[in-house]
C-alpha cells in the first residue's frame, strides 16, 4: 500500500513538472499562436541554470555555488527568460513553421552546448548531486516524496492561477486578437510585436520553472534530458489535452503520461515472455496511435477552448467554427 | 453436473501446483531489470540477462525462490528509465535493480531510486567517470556496482603503447559523448604522464557529413600518431580523410574501433600499423566459456557491446542475493557482492552447475570466486571494476587478432608509474 501511494506520488510529481511545461506552451501556441518547437531548450536552461546555482562544488566546473533551493530555481527561471528574450528578439517576426524550425534550431544548439560546454555544464558528464531540497530535514524518504509533491502542486496551482488571470486580462484577449488575426489586431492599435515577445518570454519562464524542479528532483542532469523526445511528449500532451484550455494543458499532461508509464508497466506485466524484449517498441506505436487518432477525431482536444462572450458564461464553441489552426487541419 | 466440474477444476489446479512445485521453488523474488530494449544494441543485453535469470532458476533459484526478472524499457531516455524503476521499487517490491546502459540514465536512477530507496543497482556499461565521483561522496551509499571497467584502463594502456613506441607527439580524436569526453580527457592525461606531447584534443560529433574541419585542425599540429577514440561509423569517415589528406598511419585506437566493417572500410594498406586497446577481453578460460555459451543459447556469437559485461552484472548480482537471503535489502545484498568476486575463494563458472556449486558454497558461508565473461571480476571501494587489458590488431589476413596481454598488476603498475 505504501508502495502504491510512494509510486502515484512520484507518477504525479513527474506529470505536474510537466503539466507546468504544458502550460507554458499552451500560452504560446494555444493563446497567443507561437509554435515553438524548442520546448527543452527553455526547459534546459531552467534545469541546468537552478543545478549551475544552486548544485554542489565541483573542481571540474564552473558552477556548483550551493545557493538556497528557491534562489537557484529563482536564477533558472529567469536564465530561462533571458534566452526566450534573446531568441525572441531575433524571431519574433517569423510564423507558424518558419518560427517552430528556428526555435527547433535553437533547441538542439542549446543541447549542443550543454555536450560541449564542459568548464560549466560538466558536458556529457552531466551535472549531478543537486542536494535534493529540503531532504536532510525530512528524514525519511516516503514522506520526503508526498512533500514534494505537494511543493510542485502548490506551483502548479499558482501557475494555473496566474495564467487564468493572465488571458482573461485585456493582456489576454489581444494575444488571442493577434493569434486570429493579427493584421486586425494592428488596426485597432495593439502592438504585435511587442505583445508577442512578453508572451514568448512568460510562456518560456514557465517551461524554466520546470526545468528547475526536475532537476530538484532528479538530482542530476545531463544533455541525454535535453533529447528532442521532450518537445515532442510536451506538445502532444497540450495537443490531446485541449490548446487555449489551461485545465486541458494539465488534464493532457497527466494523461499522456499516464499513458506513457502505464503502457510500459502493463506490458511488462502482461505481455508474453517471448514479446518481453520488444515492449519498448509496441509502447511506442501504442502512444503514436493515440496522439494520431486524437488528431483525426478529436483534434480540438479533449477539454476544447471556451471563448468567453460577453452575453453571458462560458460556452464550448463548436467544434466547426474554431478557427486555430490545430483545430482547422483536423476539420477541413 | 457441477460438483463434477468443481472437482475436475480443483484437480487440474492441484495439477498445476504440483507442476510448478516441481519446476520451480514455492516462491518468487522479483528483481528490477531496466535496459533499451526499444533499441537494437540494448535488446541482446537484455536477453542476456534474462538468460542468466532462467539460469538462476534452473540450479535452484535465489535462495530457494524463483527469480521473477521483470524487464522494463528505457528508450535511453532519462524519464522513462527512472520511472520504470521508480514502479519496480514502489510497485513490484524490488530490492535489486539491474541497469541500465546510458550513463544519462543509470545516474538519475541511481540518485533519485536506488539510493534513497535502498536499493541496490548494477550496471552493465555505464562508463563514465561521474559514477566514480557519486560514489566517492556518498551518494551511493555503497549500493552501486557496474561491470564495465572505467575508460582509464584503456587510457593507460594506450599510453604504455605509445611510450614503447617512442612516440614525441600525438593528436586525440574523440567522440563527443560522455564515453568519447571521459576517454579523451583521461588518455590527455595519461599521455602527459607518460611524457608524450598532446598536440590537441579534437572532438567528433556524431552524423555530420564531412570531418574535413576537424581533421584539418587535426593535420595541422603534425603528430606522430594520431589516437582515435571513435565508434566505428565515424572513425571510417574521419580516417579515410585522414589518410587521404596525407596524415600518419600511426594509429593507436579504442576498443570500439574492433569492427570488421572499420577494417573493411579504411582498407587493410592502411591499418598496419594500427594498434588497438582493450580493457573488456580477458585471457580466461572463463571468457572462452562464455562465447561458447552464449552461441549455443542464442545461435549467434555474442557481437553487440556489453554482453559479457551484462552476464556477469546479472550473475554477480543474483548470487549475491543468494547469499544474503531472500528477505534481504539492498544493502544487504550490496554487502555480499564482496564474497561472490572474493578472489581467495573456490573459482566458480558462469553456467548452471557453475551457479549450484556457488550457492552450495555460498549458503555454507564459503566465498566464491566468480569466473564469468569479463573474467575474475573485483569491485573497488566505489563499485568500479578494474580490468585487465589487451592490445589488438588488424592481423595479416584482416581479422582482429590479440597481440599482447597485459595483466591487471601491470596496468597498475604503470598507472602508479606515471602518476
Amino acid at each position: 500500500m505504501i508502495g502504491m501511494i510512494s509510486y502515484l506520488a512520484f507518477f504525479s510529481t513527474m506529470a505536474a513538472i510537466f503539466a507546468i511545461a504544458v502550460l507554458g506552451l499552451n500560452l504560446h501556441w494555444g493563446y497567443t499562436g507561437l509554435f515553438n518547437g524548442g520546448v527543452v531548450a527553455f526547459f534546459g536552461a531552467g534545469a541546468y541554470g537552478t543545478m549551475i546555482l544552486g548544485g554542489r562544488a565541483d573542481a571540474t566546473v564552473l558552477g556548483g555555488f550551493g545557493l538556497p533551493f528557491l534562489v537557484a530555481l529563482a536564477g533558472g527561471v529567469v536564465l530561462a527568460g533571458m534566452l526566450a528574450w534573446i531568441v525572441g528578439l531575433l524571431t519574433v517576426r517569423l510564423r507558424h513553421d518558419y518560427l517552430a524550425i528556428s526555435t527547433f534550431g535553437v533547441a538542439i544548439a542549446f543541447e549542443s552546448l550543454t555536450r560541449n560546454a564542459e568548464w560549466l555544464t560538466g558536458g556529457a558528464r552531466g551535472l549531478r548531486g543537486f542536494p535534493r531540497p529540503f531532504e536532510a530535514a525530512v528524514g525519511n524518504n516516503f514522506v520526503y516524496g508526498l512533500l514534494f509533491l505537494a511543493f510542485v502542486l502548490l506551483v502548479l496551482v499558482l501557475v494555473y492561477i496566474g495564467l487564468e488571470r493572465l488571458v482573461r486580462s485585456p493582456f489576454g484577449r489581444a494575444l488571442r486578437a493577434i493569434r486570429e488575426d493579427e493584421t486586425a489586431a494592428r488596426s485597432l492599435g495593439k502592438n504585435p510585436t511587442r505583445l508577442r515577445l512578453t508572451s514568448f518570454v512568460i510562456g518560456s519562464m514557465i517551461m524554466g520553472v520546470a526545468g528547475g524542479l526536475y532537476v530538484s528532483f532528479y538530482a542530476f542532469v545531463s544533455p541525454q534530458d535535453l533529447a528532442p523526445i521532450l518537445t515532442f511528449q510536451i506538445w502532444a500532451m497540450l495537443i490531446v489535452g485541449g490548446a487555449g484550455n489551461n485545465r486541458g494543458a494539465i488534464l493532457g499532461a497527466f494523461l499522456i503520461w499516464a499513458a506513457w508509464t502505464a503502457s510500459g508497466f502493463l506490458l511488462a506485466r502482461h505481455a508474453p515472455v517471448a514479446m518481453q524484449i520488444y515492449t519498448g517498441s509496441i509502447q511506442y506505436i501504442l502512444i503514436g496511435s493515440v496522439i494520431v487518432g486524437m488528431l483525426l477525431w478529436r483534434p480540438q482536444g479533449l477539454l476544447p477552448e471556451r471563448l468567453e462572450t460577453s452575453a453571458g458564461p462560458d460556452r464550448t464553441r463548436p467544434a466547426g467554427t474554431n478557427t486555430t489552426a490545430t483545430t482547422n487541419k483536423g476539420v477541413t | 453436473m457441477k460438483n463434477n466440474l468443481t472437482s475436475i477444476a480443483a484437480l487440474a489446479a492441484l495439477a498445476v501446483t504440483a507442476h510448478a512445485g516441481t519446476a520451480a521453488a514455492d516462491c518468487t523474488l522479483p528483481v528490477g531489470v531496466v535496459y533499451p530494449t526499444s533499441v537494437d544494441w540494448g535488446k541482446p543485453i537484455a536477453e542476456t540477462t534474462l538468460w542468466v535469470a532462467d539460469m538462476i532458476n534452473e540450479a535452484g533459484g535465489v535462495d530457494g525462490c524463483r527469480v521473477n526478472a521483470i524487464l522494463r524499457d528505457t528508450q535511453v531516455d532519462p524519464r522513462v528509465g527512472v520511472d520504470a524503476a521508480r514502479a519496480l521499487v514502489d510497485l513490484d517490491r524490488v530490492q535489486l535493480l539491474i541497469g541500465a546502459v546510458a550513463s544519462g540514465v543509470t545516474i538519475p536512477i541511481l540518485t533519485s531510486v536506488a539510493a534513497p530507496s535502498g536499493v541496490m543497482q548494477i550496471s552493465c556499461c555505464s562508463s563514465t567517470t561521474r559514477l566514480t565521483e557519486i560514489a566517492a561522496e556518498g551518494g551511493a551509499n555503497g549500493l552501486f556496482f557496474r561491470t564495465f571497467a572505467t575508460s582509464n584502463v584503456q587510457a593507460l594502456v594506450a599510453a604504455m603503447k605509445a611510450q614503447e613506441a617512442g612516440y614525441e607527439t600525438i593528436t586525440i580524436l574523440y567522440k563527443n559523448d560522455d564515453w568519447g569526453q571521459d576517454l579523451g580527457s583521461l588518455a590527455a592525461a595519461a599521455f602527459a604522464g607518460a611524457g608524450i606531447e598532446v598536440k590537441a584534443q579534437i572532438a567528433i560529433n556524431d552524423d555530420q557529413p564531412s570531418y574535413r574541419a576537424e581533421v584539418t585542425q587535426a593535420l595541422a599540429t603534425r603528430p606522430e600518431a594520431l589516437y582515435l577514440a571513435l565508434y566505428p561509423k565515424e572513425g571510417i569517415a574521419v580516417v579515410r580523410e585522414w589518410i587521404s589528406l596525407g596524415g600518419t598511419t600511426e594509429f593507436i585506437g579504442t576498443n570500439s574501433l574492433k569492427s570488421d566493417e572499420f577494417r573493411e572500410a579504411v582498407g587493410m594498406q592502411h591499418l598496419g600499423n594500427f594498434i588497438g586497446t582493450d580493457s573488456s577481453t580477458p585471457r580466461t578460460g572463463s571468457a572462452t566459456a562464455f562465447v561458447d555459451a552464449y552461441t549455443a543459447h542464442f545461435n549467434a556469437p555474442p557481437s553487440g557491446p556489453g554482453l559479457p559485461n551484462a552476464f556477469d552484472a546479472a550473475a554477480i548480482s543474483l548470487l549475491a542475493y543468494h547469499a544474503a537471503g531472500r528477505d534481504a535489502t539492498g544493502a544487504q545484498i550490496a554487502a555480499k557482492v564482496p564474497m561472490v568476486t572474493d578472489p581467495a575463494g573456490e573459482p566458480i563458472d558462469g553456467d548452471v552447475a557453475g551457479f549450484a556449486r556457488a550457492m552450495e558454497l555460498l549458503s555454507a558461508g564459503q566465498p566464491v570466486s566468480y569466473q564469468g565473461g569479463t573474467g575474475a571480476v573485483t569491485f573497488d571501494q566505489y563499485g568500479d571494476v578494474s580490468a585487465p587489458a589487451v592490445f589488438w590488431n588488424f592481423g595479416a589476413d584482416g581479422a582482429i587478432t590479440e597481440i599482447q596481454y597485459i595483466t591487471l598488476e601491470e596496468v597498475a603498475a604503470f598507472g602508479a608509474s606515471i602518476e
